[in-house]
């Protein structure tokens, strides 16, 4: 039997003057945020295909490095983070972006690695709706007289506000690559401090064993799994190919170091069950994996392959049938999750893709190119009892 | 002895008074009885008379006499039937006979007594003597009151008779042999009558008159004389007498021969040639498989034909009937076996013992004459390798000097770059297909053994693979093939991608290049192609379409997996449907397992090429630089692929690297960086791009390839890829109504030199000129009409039903070629006068005129091409005079190279369509010669090389310019008096007299006319 040749992007939005450095759904409208190289953030209404609003969200020579909104971030924000040491949030009103963004995290951080909000699995999604509205209320008050918190270290055990599952779901947190490149940390939206960095440096022994010689934090995410507790958990991946579980109840020693590929790993992604993960780097593989809580461990599931290196982004739909693959190639690529095979080669872009994403719905998926175009494609409908 | 003379003696005489009797009697008649009553008196004594056969049809009185006439004995009659032939009787008798009887008498002869009494006289006697009594008067003139015509129909009645229908000719050859055995004919005294007797019979055609029986025109006649001859031949053959054989086939022979130099070779030969091919053909099925040489030779028949042939001692007659048979076996289809041992069978002993017939075969036939090339591989078998074939391949006999010595020959010869300048091409591709078959026979030691062949071959190919025809270059190529197959047969040497195999066509596909002038129509037919594709296509999307349709209304996916495998499926239906299939199924599992749901993903094709990766330019800087990196092939190469597009968007940046872009455009080699077979893409794209950099930026990149055209660091084939690339820039220019690249084919070489659009209508209008329909021919009709479809003025609106968001609007909906300008006028100088400039020094590297005559070539077909772009408008007529006084260089014009001839007689073309009428009156009138005197060179040399071109193409061509410039003529001719009327009669007192030196000096001929101007 001939197979189907791959279909084409249900919808190409146009409009950006750079290369679209990231793309992310809304949680629940169906708009598309998307940020460029030259500092643009832009919002899409994924059913008229049009740009809602556009504004300059970082420096123009700078850029938006990443962009992201999320169930527990709340219905009307979203974050961006630029390549000039910022995070920022934004408000959505009516349609549009905000004057000035809801608060902005100094991270000092200038490289390439983009921030990962939490990833939960769906059980809690209801209660971080409703509690988001509230973030929303006590923000408004706090945007304009923002400090950066002192660097002072807390310990996880100190806070204890990831103990307290209430506690956890009204706090916001975002993972980003700090000053020092190698080094992850976490930080809190509402409080807008960093809570804890990965390794915890340790007065005595400077040089950070578990870190040392794995070079820059390229991808990181942050999740939490269901059965800790609401603890978060890290994993980041680094420019040696290695890949490391962190627990922030342990922030000195990761969990497990895996090293699955051999060049700098550029994108992490785990599953919504948060049992599992997709990454993929600069060298010609993509690794599905395994994630077991319980024993603390990460084993490989599946080897993919390529035929030309690179992958710059990757994303697990969230009824965790399929995953997408964002490749230096200028192809996206579909795979099976649960097995593991091909299922698709999508050729529109001509340029390298640097982000794919998800719609919540799993109806949807974007995908951002340096050809300066975000492509909408429908494959593979989801179960409509989701 | 002396007893019987004396005998004979009386016998005569009284022979002679009967005659003189019944001559006087036939003079003094006033009946026909009488007449016929002296006839028989005479033929009473000569012949077996039967009174009663014919007596019913006379008179009482007569019939009589004859009963009761005495009837000597049987061998008195002989004696006196032997005295009347031999002497001066029957002669004498006979003109009686055939003038006075056949003119007042004998259409009153019964038909009885016409035919026992009257031609028993001609039919029973030795044809030898009749034939020479008969024959003269055949254009006897009539005088002394003879009817001239009842004579001559008589004499054809007889010669009809006696030679055709009583098989005249076998039964002078038994009356030759019989005499030969009889008499003991000295040689001597029999010579001169045979040759005297076949110079008669040969000669009955041509004198007999226009209205004789056709039986007697030439080609029925000889056909019924060769028939005979075969006849005597065969009968030779089998009959052991020797005697007089020798001289019955001299006297075959000669008639052979006369035939032959009565330009009738070809008739005999059709006639011989399936009677010994038969013969050959019989002798092959008796021997099923062993033929050997023992069966020809010892065959009787074999060697009375080339005793035959041998007695054909003129060897203008021996060459036609070899020439003859060679093709009359082609038409025969004969096999090689076949046709061997027929050439054999007659030729044999010709070439063994004379040497003249030898050289006919080995030089003329090989050298000098054309044949198929199945015939030349006859004339090679028999004449060069002696032996009998195998199997219709080439046997190698052992003795193989004549192979060495021809094939030496051939070699010298074709080696000469003389001859391969001054010969034309089927004779070329002739004696190319001879030489490789020669060397197909050859081995290496043998090779080794001759002098100079492997120098000559050498010398051949090179001079031939630098030559621009394809032809030319694939005989070269063949050659160089079968020759590496001599050094080395297990590594053969292919120069050319198009043969593979072992086997090539010596013919060279020639047989359909003869048809006629080639080239002119490639473009048409390509457009057809395309039509045709496309409307494949359209089938092809229709039955798929079908084919889907079908599909759709059962909705079972089995069926699409069962359909064709290329058919066209609409995704969307098949996803969607597959899916919620899917879904159905899945919803079910889902609970249970997510696995279970899994599994029914079904993949996409998950084919992946590279084709768009890479880096795209966007920069024309990027480009040169990418370009400049040679060591980059793919960069140079997608840097080769993007530059047209770059080119066409015409940045800004353009002006500033047009000419740094030209130059690295040249100078890259595509065949470094493409892979092998896809160098003719990135050929093109980067002629293609140099085309838009011309047409774009013409003056700025003009000046850089104008530059690099004669600088010596460029090769042959960059400089013609300039002026390639030049001509279609100009063309592109020309028309640029399209600014889109032209996808055709790079076109002929030589194109068409008539316009569709006569030359004489406007060119720069915005609707075409169409010329009214009149009846009466060109000559008569001397006003032509023109009419055209005017635009709207600018005011004026047209009321339509669509709306445009275009300030074109109106012009657009139209045809869109309505809008073109020609642009080139403005750049024709740009073009043309550099490259002219400089073509003729001779420096390091260019060689225009000698060594690169290829690139010579180019040039004047490219500033032919920039003439006709810039046709009608001034600025052709300014470069007109330079082109020419280019043109009428004797290197140029008389160049050995036909294909630089070829060029000029386009170029010369060019002109002639370029000038516009006008022009050619106001310079007359300013009494400038230069232009007149140019115009008329080009006729003057038009009509030369019409006349003594070797080249096909050149004197066609050369046809075709005389006709252009008797029409130019003729328009000049008509704006002369135009302007010379209207000047008079709108100022009146101007009048412009012509220069008197004109009428003199000028001299544009008219065509059907006498009127010089």
């Amino acid at each position: 039997m001939s197979k189907r040749p791959p279909p084409d992007p249900v919808a190409v939005l146009r409009g950006h003057r750079h290369s679209v450095m990231d793309v992310s759904f809304h949680p629940s409208k169906s708009l598309l945020f998307t940020g460029s190289a030259d500092g643009e953030l832009r919002i899409w209404d994924t059913i008229q295909h049009r740009a809602v609003s556009s504004a300059w969200a970082h420096s123009r020579a700078n850029g938006v490095l990443a962009v992201a909104a999320s169930p527990w971030l709340g219905e009307n924000k979203v974050i961006s983070q630029g390549r000039d040491g910022t995070v920022k949030c934004w408000d959505i009103e009516d349609g549009g972006l905000s004057r000035d963004p809801l608060l902005i995290l100094e991270t000092s951080a200038y490289h390439f690695c983009k921030f990962s909000l939490v990833k939960k699995p769906k059980t809690s999604l209801q209660e971080a709706e409703s509690h988001s509205q509230n973030c929303d209320e006590q923000d408004v008050g706090e945007m304009c007289n923002f400090q950066l918190g002192d660097d002072s270290e807390r310990s996880v055990e100190d806070s204890g506000f990831l103990q307290d599952g209430d506690h956890a779901e009204g706090t916001t947190f975002v993972a980003v690559v700090g000053e020092q490149p190698t080094e992850v940390e976490i930080w809190d939206l509402n409080t807008r401090e960093k809570i804890i960095q990965l390794p915890q440096s340790s007065p005595d022994e400077s040089p950070n064993a578990s870190t040392k010689g794995r070079g820059m934090c390229m991808a990181v995410q942050l999740f939490c799994p269901p059965e800790s507790q609401g603890f978060l958990h890290v994993l980041a991946g680094y420019e040696d190919g290695s890949i490391l579980l962190w627990d922030i109840r342990n922030a000195k020693i990761p969990l497990t170091s895996v090293k699955f590929h051999s060049e700098p790993v550029l994108s992490l992604s785990v599953a919504s069950s948060c049992d599992g993960g997709i990454s993929g780097g600069a060298d010609d593989k993509i690794v599905m994996y395994n994630l077991n809580h319980s024993t603390g461990s990460c084993t490989m599931r599946k080897e993919i392959t390529l035929e030309r290196p690179g992958v710059s982004g990757t994303s697990i739909r969230p009824d965790g049938k399929i995953a997408a693959t964002a490749g230096w190639d200028h192809r996206i690529r579909v795979y099976n999750y649960g097995k593991g095979n091909a299922l698709a080669i999508l050729k529109y872009h001509r340029a390298t893709c640097n982000a794919v994403s998800y719609s919540p719905d799993s109806e949807l998926m974007a995908s951002a190119s340096e050809d300066a175009t975000v492509a909408l494609w429908k494959l593979y409908p989801p179960h409509k009892s989701l | 002895m002396a007893e019987a003379t004396e005998q004979e003696r009386t016998l005569e005489n009284n022979l002679l008074n009967k005659i003189a009797e019944a001559i006087s009697a036939i003079s003094d008649a006033k009946h026909v009885d009488q007449v016929i009553s002296a006839i028989h008196s005479v033929a009473v004594l000569l012949f077996p008379v039967d009174p009663s056969l014919f007596s019913g049809s006379i008179g009482d009185k007569y019939r009589e006499r004859f009963s009761s006439s005495v009837v000597p004995s049987t061998d008195e009659r002989n004696d006196w039937l032997e005295t009347f032939y031999r002497g001066a009787a029957f002669p004498t008798f006979a003109r009686v006979l055939l003038l006075d009887v056949a003119s007042d008498w004998l259409s009153c002869f019964p038909i009885s007594v016409q035919k026992h009494l009257y031609d028993v006289f001609f039919l029973d006697g030795p044809v030898i003597e009749v034939v020479q009594v008969l024959v003269p008067f055949l254009h006897h003139v009539g005088d002394g009151g003879v009817d001239a015509n009842s004579v001559q129909t008589n004499v054809e009645r007889l010669l009809i008779l006696c030679l055709l229908e009583n098989a005249g000719v076998l039964k002078i050859t038994k009356e030759i042999s019989d005499s030969y055995q009889g008499e003991n004919f000295k040689n001597g005294s029999l010579k001169p009558l045979l040759s005297r007797l076949s110079q008669i019979l040969t000669s009955i055609p041509d004198k007999a008159r226009l209205k004789a029986p056709p039986l007697l025109s030439s080609h029925l006649y000889f056909k019924n004389i060769t028939n005979q001859l075969l006849q005597i031949l065969d009968d030779r053959a089998s009959s052991t007498e020797a005697n007089s054989t020798v001289i019955v086939l001299s006297f075959v022979g000669e008639i052979f021969s006369r035939i032959c130099r009565r330009g009738l070779s070809d008739l005999l030969l059709s006639e011989v040639t399936p009677h010994v091919l038969a013969h050959v053909r019989r002798l092959l099925n008796s021997k099923m498989g062993s033929i050997e040489m023992e069966t020809f030779q010892l065959d009787p028949t074999p060697q009375i034909w080339s005793k035959t042939m041998e007695a054909v001692t003129d060897p203008y007659a021996v060459e036609k009937m070899a020439e003859q048979l060679l093709h009359q076996l082609y038409a025969e289809h004969a096999s090689d076996v076949e046709a061997f041992w027929t050439i054999w069978s007659l030729f044999h002993r010709n070439v063994i013992h004379q040497a003249s017939v030898r050289s006919i075969f080995v030089d003329k036939f090989l050298l000098w004459k054309v044949f198929p090339i199945r015939c030349l591989r006859w004339i090679l078998q028999f004449s060069v390798l002696e032996c009998p074939p195998v199997t219709n391949t080439l046997a190698k006999g052992d003795v193989t000097q004549g192979l060495l010595e021809t094939t030496q020959r051939l070699a010298s010869v074709w080696s000469k770059r003389e001859f391969l300048q001054s010969v034309p091409l089927e004779q070329q591709a002739y004696i190319t297909a001879a030489l490789g078959l020669c060397l197909e026979n050859m081995s290496k030691e043998e090779l080794d053994r001759t002098k100079d062949v492997m120098h000559s071959i050498l010398q051949g190919v090179s001079c031939r693979l630098e030559n621009p025809g394809d032809l030319v270059r694939k005989m070269a190529s063949s050659i160089a093939f079968m020759f590496s197959k001599v050094i080395d047969p297990k590594n053969p040497l292919y120069l050319d991608d198009s043969f593979t195999g072992n086997a090539i066509d010596w013919e060279f596909g020639l047989q359909m290049a003869v048809g006629g002038v080639r080239s002119i129509t490639n473009s048409m037919e390509n457009e057809d192609g395309e039509n045709k594709t496309s409307a494949a296509l359209t089938e092809v999307n229709d039955s798929s379409r079908r084919n889907k349709e079908k599909n759709r209304k059962s909705k079972n996916i089995s069926d699409f997996l069962l359909a064709d495998p290329d058919e066209i499926v609409d995704l969307a239906t098949l996803n969607c449907e597959t899916e919620s299939d899917k879904d159905d199924v899945d919803d079910n599992a889902s609970v249970s397992s997510d696995n279970s749901s899994v599994t029914s993903l079904e993949p996409y094709d998950l084919m992946d090429d590279d084709k768009d990766l890479g880096k795209q330019f966007t920069h024309l800087v990027d480009v040169v630089g990418a370009l400049r990196k040679t060591d980059d092939a793919d960069g140079v190469e997608k840097a080769i692929y993007v530059a047209e597009k770059l080119v066409r968007a015409s940045p800004d940046e353009l002006t500033h690297i047009a000419g740094d872009l030209a130059r690295t455009l040249v100078q890259v080699r595509c065949s470094d960086i493409t892979i092998e077979g896809e160098e003719d893409s990135a050929e093109e794209k980067r002629q293609r791009a140099l085309i838009a950099l011309l047409v774009t930026r013409p003056f700025e990149s003009l000046e850089t390839l104008n530059n690099i055209l004669y600088s010596p660091n460029v090769d042959v084939s960059q400089r013609i890829m300039i002026l390639d690339v030049m001509s279609e820039a100009a063309r592109e220019l020309a028309n640029s109504k399209t600014l889109k690249p032209k996808h055709e084919a790079r076109g002929p070489l030589i194109s068409n030199i008539s316009d569709p659009q006569p030359w004489y209508l406007p060119s720069n209008a915005s609707t075409p000129w169409k010329k009214v329909p009149e009846t009466g021919s060109f000559h008569l009709n001397w006003a032509n009409r023109f009419e055209r479809e005017l635009q709207s003025k600018p005011g004026q609106t047209k009321k339509g039903k669509s709306r445009r968001w275009s300030l074109k609007s109106a012009d657009r909906d139209q045809n869109s070629s309505d809008w073109s300008q020609n642009k080139f006028p403005l750049y024709a100088a740009a073009f043309m006068l550099p490259a002219m400039k400089e073509f003729d020094k001779k420096r390091h590297g260019v060689d225009l005129l000698g060594r690169d005559f290829v690139v010579l070539g180019k040039l004047v077909h490219m500033l032919g091409v920039c003439m006709q772009c810039a046709s009608m408008h001034p600025e052709a007529s300014a470069l007109a005079i330079s082109l020419l006084d280019m043109l009428q260089r004797r290197e140029v014009s008389n160049h050995p190279e036909a294909y630089v001839r070829r060029a000029v007689l386009f170029a010369a073309s060019s002109v002639l369509v370029a000038l516009h009428p006008s022009y050619i009156v106001s310079t007359l009138v300013e009494g400038n010669l230069d232009l007149s005197r140019a115009l008329e060179w080009i006729r003057t040399w038009a009509l030369q090389i019409a006349d003594s071109d070797i080249d096909r193409d050149c004197y066609t061509m050369a046809l075709s310019c005389l006709q252009l410039h008797a029409e130019m003529a003729l328009q000049t001719s008509r704006a002369l008096e135009s302007t010379g009327g209207s000047s008079s009669s709108s100022t009146g007192r101007i009048n412009i007299s012509l220069p008197s030196g004109i009428s003199k000096l000028t001299s544009i001929k008219l065509p059907s006319s006498n009127v010089h101007l």
